[in-house]
């Protein structure tokens, strides 16, 4: 997975950085959903505890 | 007279009594804010997923909209607002490792906040750091579009510069997707309900004022 995209100079010189690579944006999606679900559980289980008290 | 200067509504007969969180200026600015953000998601990110139409024009209008929302807001917090409502200090971090704790199994209530808990000025920083990066760079890659206010001009910044301000741009960008999924999350967490009508309607009932906020601390 690329973290940047490039250009290349088609007059052979090195690779030029152009910006972020939206390959990323799945990740930033995931990772975003991985925590809601991890908040959602805590957060029940600490009302469950609440509740049992 | 005294119900203006005293800032506090009083109970219509037959009505709870109302405390107003959200003046009706606040609710305009973070709505206008919300429908730049989205604009600018989808006029970013669509034609990435596929879809494609003439993006360029909306996205950079609407982010000239937004970085005029922001220097607003700015000026409004700092000047006619109590900026200290967002301020963090020590007795934030402190609550904030209270309501990791409980959250991973801790018995003890933290104490009621302010206006605003320490998590929200945490995410109100986090926004701020990432809505300023994405805003700034957006407004240095104006120079590189023709628009009716100014030419290009692409050769302010040397290539390695311009990939390095596109970099910030994107990933700045990403983030705030996920910043909005989150925010959404919490906004339709039944739990706070009652903020999502603040931010709508402007008003929290006084039973959740006193439930929810320390009146020493947020003074309504």
């Amino acid at each position: 997975m690329a973290l940047f995209r490039y250009s290349r100079s088609i007059y052979g010189g090195s690779d030029q950085l152009i910006g972020a690579s939206w390959d990323l944006l799945p990740w930033f999606v995931g990772a975003a959903l991985a925590f809601i679900v991890v908040h959602a559980a805590l957060n029940a289980l600490a009302k469950h505890r609440a509740n049992q008290s | 007279m005294d119900q203006v200067a005293s800032n506090k509504p009083q109970p219509a007969a037959g009505q709870a009594e109302r405390v107003i969180r959200h003046p009706a200026l606040d609710r305009l600015y973070h709505w206008l804010m919300a429908s730049c953000v989205l604009i600018l998601m989808a006029t970013a990110f669509l034609p990435i997923l596929g879809i494609k139409f003439e993006w360029l024009d909306i996205h950079w209008v609407t982010g000239v909209v937004l970085a005029a929302l922001i220097v607003i807001h700015i000026i409004r917090a700092l000047f006619f607002q109590d900026w200290r409502n967002m301020w963090i200090g020590l007795r934030d971090l402190r609550e904030m490792r209270r309501d990791l704790a409980r959250l991973f199994g801790s018995r003890i209530e933290p104490p009621k906040p302010g206006k605003y808990d320490a998590s929200q000025k945490l995410y109100h920083l986090g926004v701020a750091v990432v809505v300023l990066s994405v805003v700034c760079s957006g407004l240095l890659m104006l120079l590189k579009i023709d628009t009716p206010l100014w030419r290009r001009n692409p050769y302010l910044f040397s290539a390695d510069t311009w990939g390095v301000i596109y970099v910030i741009h994107g990933m700045a960008a990403m983030t705030i997707v996920a910043i909005v999924i989150i925010h959404l999350y919490f906004t339709l967490m039944p739990d706070s309900w009652y903020m999502l009508r603040a931010m709508v309607r402007g008003w929290i009932s006084r039973e959740e004022y006193t439930k929810h906020y320390d009146a020493t601390r947020w003074k309504a």
